[in-house]
């Protein structure tokens, strides 16, 4: 048992800050009420245990390298922690609560954006994960069993518009429907057999569906091997400050793209 | 009297000691408390029906009804129950015909109804109140500001001034003065109210033509004023205007007294 422990030492020695992944009640109290040294950070769907350092996190993501990433981006942000520190990561690999430790050194390395992604960009938070859900969703049921694709265009909609130009007449035309509402679920199902783009306002309203994107595709770099829905999707976040959110045809992916670059990806099967 | 026969001699004796009203007024007595017993079940299962338990959940009264180990359901059937059996009491004495200073007696028994309404109304008062506050509180929880907790409050305590006003006047007490405050204290608020909002509802009137017809849409490039720009937003209030260095957030009041120039 010693060195069992001795494994565990080592990964807890000289940490600055423990981050704590959907911690319950009862178990958060037990750490803050322990008076450690260094700042214990929430990382959760919920402010559920009132923990002074909280950060957000939007969606569940099924990889935990993204999650820890989103949870020490947050930290950086907020000034919690800072480069060069060492910190422990409570979280849940596999279903059943929090079942592993992770010492993560922060430095340039940890850095994706995937936080940056969702709190600073110039869309709402809410509707950026509104969109995500809803390209999940539309990836894990497909129209009538076949794999659709989509291509979702997030903020920044009045500039998106103006470098994009419609295919057909625009369904949501005069119409208020937001990403968020329960009914765009089964509306998008039926509109994603349409090509082109959805364009999304700051604020969730859909602008428009039908839009084909007439970005300057230079200097895009995303991996080689994905189509053209995924290099219009990411040429169009250099030109604007918009964020998309791409679900892949062929594989399946739901992927974000801002500033021109992959962010990061998800597995809609896997949720 | 057959019954009284089959009785041994000294219970006999015992049941002719004892006049015969005071064996009503008993018997009447005994009829209320099992009626309140009934009543009381029948309140609570009412209440219980009515899904009163998770509507109420987390009011202060609540809370403090738990901590005393009961619930405000158990409260509210325990104040018919007690109102009951006092109606039983009051009804068994008067079959025994005993004299305590008629006319204050009388006066006291035509006020127990009164008093059980009121109390009723109190604890109604109360727990919309509470309830009123924590609605209040939710709705205001987005804007982290210390002090915006005043406004649930003000909330709460004119429920409870209104609750507190109606089961004055259901005792009798001159409350005048009272409804006087409280009209004063209405007026003010709506007065305020018109003050301070005329801009965003004069806004809010316009914003909702524009979404109605909306004579421009997001992508537009428009002229308000010198200004020039493309649009990114329009909601009820405000129309969000974009040009090279700067956003602008114009009332949509503004857009009607200027008008909107859409370049094409």
């Amino acid at each position: 048992m010693a060195v069992l422990s001795d494994l565990v030492d080592d990964i807890i020695a000289d940490i600055q800050g423990l981050v704590m992944f959907s911690p319950t009640g009862s178990r958060y109290e037990r750490f803050i009420n322990a008076d450690l040294e260094y700042p214990i950070i929430v990382v959760a769907p919920e402010n559920n245990v009132n923990a002074a350092t909280y950060i957000e996190l939007p969606i569940e993501f099924d990889d935990a390298r993204d999650q820890i990433r989103f949870g020490i981006e947050g930290a950086i942000e907020s000034g919690i922690v800072a480069e060069g520190d060492a910190v422990v990561c409570n979280l849940s690999i596999f279903d059943d609560g929090p079942d592993s430790l992770v010492r993560v050194q922060v430095g340039e390395s940890i850095r994706s954006g995937i936080y940056d992604l969702f709190v600073n960009s110039r869309a709402d938070s809410s509707v950026i994960r509104d969109v995500f859900n809803v390209a999940i969703e539309l990836g894990k049921k497909g129209q009538k069993g076949k794999p659709v694709g989509a291509l979702f265009v997030v903020g920044d909609a009045g500039k998106v518009m103006n470098k994009s130009r419609p295919l057909s007449y625009n369904p949501f035309e005069k119409s208020h429907v937001h990403v968020g509402d329960p009914i765009v679920k089964v509306m998008l199902k039926e509109f994603s057999r349409l090509d082109g783009a959805f364009i999304v306002s700051d604020s969730g309203k859909i602008v428009s569906a039908y839009r084909y994107l007439e970005p300057g595709a230079e200097g895009v770099d995303i991996p080689k091997g994905l189509g053209a829905r995924h290099m219009a999707g990411a040429a169009i976040t250099r030109e604007t400050n918009s964020t998309t959110i791409v679900l892949s045809e062929s594989d399946g992916l739901v992927r974000a793209f801002k500033s021109g670059e992959l962010i990061f990806e998800v597995d809609p099967e896997v949720y | 009297m057959w019954v009284l026969q089959s009785f041994p001699p000294v219970a006999r004796d015992f049941v002719a000691a004892v006049p015969q009203a005071i064996w009503v007024a008993i018997l009447v007595f005994i009829a209320s408390v099992v009626a309140a017993v009934i009543t009381g079940r029948i309140t609570t299962r009412l209440l219980l029906q009515l899904n009163i338990p998770t509507v109420i959940e987390g009011t202060a009264l609540e809370r403090t009804a738990q901590e005393f180990g009961t619930s405000t359901v158990n409260l509210i059937s325990g104040i018919v129950r007690y109102f009951i059996i006092a109606v039983g009491a009051v009804g068994s004495l008067s079959v025994t015909d005993l004299q305590y200073g008629t006319a204050l007696w009388q006066e006291a028994v035509q006020f127990l109804p009164r008093v059980f309404v009121a109390l009723l109304v109190v604890l109604t008062g109360i727990l919309i109140g509470d309830k009123v506050e924590l609605f209040v509180d939710e709705r205001l929880r987005q804007i982290k500001l210390p002090e915006i907790t005043i406004i649930s409050r003000l909330a709460k305590f004119t429920t409870f001034y209104i609750a507190a006003l109606v089961a004055l006047s259901q005792l009798g007490v001159a409350t005048l003065a009272l409804v006087v405050l409280l009209a004063v204290y209405l007026f003010a608020v709506v007065a305020f109210a018109a003050v301070a909002f005329v801009d965003l509802l004069k806004s809010a009137a316009v914003g909702t033509y524009l979404l109605l017809h909306q004579p421009y849409a997001i992508g537009d490039e428009v002229e308000i004023g010198d200004t020039r720009g493309i649009v990114q937003e329009i909601d009820l209030f405000v129309t969000h205007v974009e040009n090279e260095d700067e956003e602008l957030i114009i009332p949509n009041t503004l857009i009607f007294k200027r008008g909107i120039v859409r370049v094409r």
